[in-house]
């Protein structure tokens, strides 16, 4: 793996709102937030506390209404949806709660989707992806279809799809959500690994108590603002 | 291969791929297509087999005679001092004489008689009353059973396509109004109009039908096709009747023209209808795809695909569903249809046979129309495809 780009994340003064009919919803008033690279943050908070906003704005599948969001050196709040799609390509991984592999694809071909965005021949794309297949234990695996493969082999399918292309930054939405309590918590352990050992920056949505305990740190949002944050001992 | 290339393959090879979640709504597409094409290619080989039987017909080197101011053998009449002042005639008129110095000619009448065939259903057929030289005077005859009728008798010869279809063979007796008149043999003319006709000797269908010296065409031997123009000239010297010579390859290819023109006018309008149902029903099918597929494309474009990618790769399904039908179609068409035979009331009010024809250019226009449902029907969906809100990755189980 080549040393990851700095993925250092802030918010300054976000706001969003949402339109239900003629109404407007705010999320977000004036939120701060500063993740230093390298850090590994859990996010918690009750259902409609914004998690999952916060988590799209930082994905850059959604972008602020007002405020300026920075992540390493680019300002996604500046970024039209087509240069988000194409940073969020070189930037960051997305590990999903249910996994989202595409089920007609094989193990291996759902990992190098990511790689067929950037400049690679078939023979790097090959080398990378049975790379990270061994770096998520699943060496030999990669003909397997996701159908004949466990939820933690799936969900390790995905990790390793998130970090193939070799992002600074990577975004778990729920990742332990639909696994065992096995299988979870050999999830968290390989993004710890993940963490400690490449650097990558983490941030991690979740309700559970026992996935965010493997975080560094730990935001609870509630009604659109950090209440509280907590430490790993 | 670019990146845009590589999302493209990849997101046609999953819409592809996922088909078997979706075979009986895509199956209707197909299949809708298919009937669109099929319908097509049915009312195009008909009229191009129509067009194939009529202008394959005749030559240009032959002059075909009409009086009366018409454009038909039906309403023309000749009088017999027409015929006795061209004979007189002298000098060059583009025709070719005999020996003897006398024009080439066959006086002819046609009498639409009626018969029924081996199914019991009665038809109304051309009995082409000539002289003996009106078989000599028509291009690319081949005697293909017997031999010709005798001048005097009433014995006929009857076009291959037409003896096919009533199963008759040389020696066999055919009524033809109120007498019997014998087959003397059968002929070949490729396929043409003039297999659709029975021919006799023109004393005999005058004494028959009661039209004693009646004449409504005169077939003469042009020198050279252009010497028309000089036939025509001295035409107009005749005083008494207005005269028209027309090239006997261009009176059937008149004919054709306006019979496949209005073959074509009723299939178009009916094909197109069924086309603008089609298309809604490929709408429809790939609205259910896009709507099937729509963590999928949420997944990859959460993943940095491009919307591009997700458009094209929708619309290269609806394509490819379209091609499907176009090929079911045209197969079929092709089964159904090519070498049918089939009839309509051709000139002189009988009945002429004709061989749908699925050609070449019946299957690419037929085949395009297809596509083309396809291609118009796919747009929106594709569209929509592109506007798959990212969030539902995030957020569903794929």
């Amino acid at each position: 793996m080549t040393e990851p780009a700095l993925a250092h994340i802030d918010l300054s003064g976000v706001g969003k709102a949402f339109r239900i009919g003629t109404q407007t919803v705010p999320v977000f008033s004036g939120l701060d937030l500063s993740i230093a690279a390298g850090d590994f943050v859990a996010i918690m908070g009750p259902s409609g506390s914004g998690k999952s906003t916060l988590l799209n704005m930082l994905a850059g599948i959604d972008s602020p209404d007002s405020g300026t969001l920075r992540i390493g050196a680019s300002r996604l709040d500046q970024m039209g949806e087509g240069a988000r799609a194409a940073w969020r390509a070189h930037n960051m991984g997305i590990v999903f709660q249910f996994y989202n592999l595409l089920p007609m694809l094989t193990a291996a071909e759902n990992i190098e989707l990511p790689l067929l965005l950037k400049p690679l021949s078939a023979r790097e794309r090959r080398l990378r992806v049975d790379k990270v297949l061994e770096l998520v234990g699943l060496n030999g695996r990669g003909k397997q279809y996701p159908a004949l493969m466990s939820g933690g082999q799936q969900q390790r399918v995905g990790i390793a799809r998130a970090i193939v292309t070799d992002p600074g930054l990577l975004l778990c939405d729920e990742p332990t959500g639909d696994l065992d309590r096995q299988s979870a918590d050999e999830a968290l352990s390989m993004l710890g690994f993940l963490n400690r050992e490449l650097g990558k920056t983490i941030v991690m949505v979740t309700h559970d108590p026992q996935a965010a305990g493997h975080a560094k740190r730990t935001l609870h949002l509630d009604k659109g603002h950090f209440i509280e944050e907590t430490r790993a001992a | 291969m670019s990146s845009l290339l590589k999302q493209v393959r990849v997101m046609i090879r999953t819409n592809l791929s996922s088909l078997p979640r979706r075979v009986p709504i895509s199956a209707s597409m197909v299949l809708s297509v298919a009937l669109v094409v099929c319908v097509l290619a049915g009312f195009l080989a008909m009229a191009r087999g129509f067009e194939a039987a009529l202008t394959g017909t005749g030559s240009q080197q032959v002059a075909v005679l009409l009086g009366g101011g018409t454009n038909q053998e039906s309403g023309s009449d000749i009088p017999a001092s027409v015929i006795r002042t061209l004979g007189a005639m002298t000098g060059d008129m583009g025709v070719v004489r005999d020996a003897a110095g006398n024009i080439l000619s066959s006086r002819e009448i046609v009498a639409p008689v009626e018969v029924s065939g081996t199914d019991g259903v009665a038809r109304t057929l051309a009995l082409r009353g000539m002289d003996a030289s009106g078989l000599g005077l028509r291009d690319g005859i081949v005697l293909s059973q017997g031999r010709v009728f005798t001048p005097g008798t009433r014995e006929v010869v009857v076009g291959d396509r037409l003896a096919n279809d009533l199963k008759l063979k040389a020696g066999d007796t055919l009524r033809l109004g109120s007498v019997d008149w014998t087959v003397a043999g059968r002929f070949s003319a490729h396929g043409s109009a003039f297999e659709s006709e029975i021919w006799s000797d023109l004393d005999a269908v005058r004494a028959a039908f009661d039209r004693q010296g009646q004449v409504q065409s005169l077939r003469l031997r042009l020198t050279s096709p252009q010497s028309l123009t000089l036939l025509q000239e001295r035409l107009g010297t005749i005083s008494g009747t207005p005269l028209k010579a027309i090239a006997e390859a261009d009176l059937y290819a008149g004919q054709a023209g306006r019979t496949a023109s209005l073959i074509r006018l009723f299939g178009w309008p009916l094909a197109l209808l069924m086309a603008v149902g089609a298309t809604a029903g490929a709408l429809n099918t790939m609205m259910s795809s896009v709507s099937d597929r729509a963590v999928e494309i949420a997944t990859v474009r959460a993943l940095g695909f491009s919307r591009l990618a997700a458009v094209v790769g929708t619309w290269t399904e609806a394509v490819m569903l379209a091609s499907l039908g176009v090929i079911l179609g045209l197969f079929a068409s092709w089964l159904a249809f090519n070498g049918w035979q089939a009839s309509t009331i051709g000139a002189n009010n009988t009945r002429l046979a004709f061989q749908l024809a699925v050609t070449p250019d019946v299957l690419t226009t037929a085949g395009l129309l297809g596509l083309a449902i396809g291609a118009v029907g796919g747009i929106l969906p594709a569209l929509s495809a592109a506007r798959v809100p990212l969030t539902l990755a995030l957020r569903a189980r794929g």
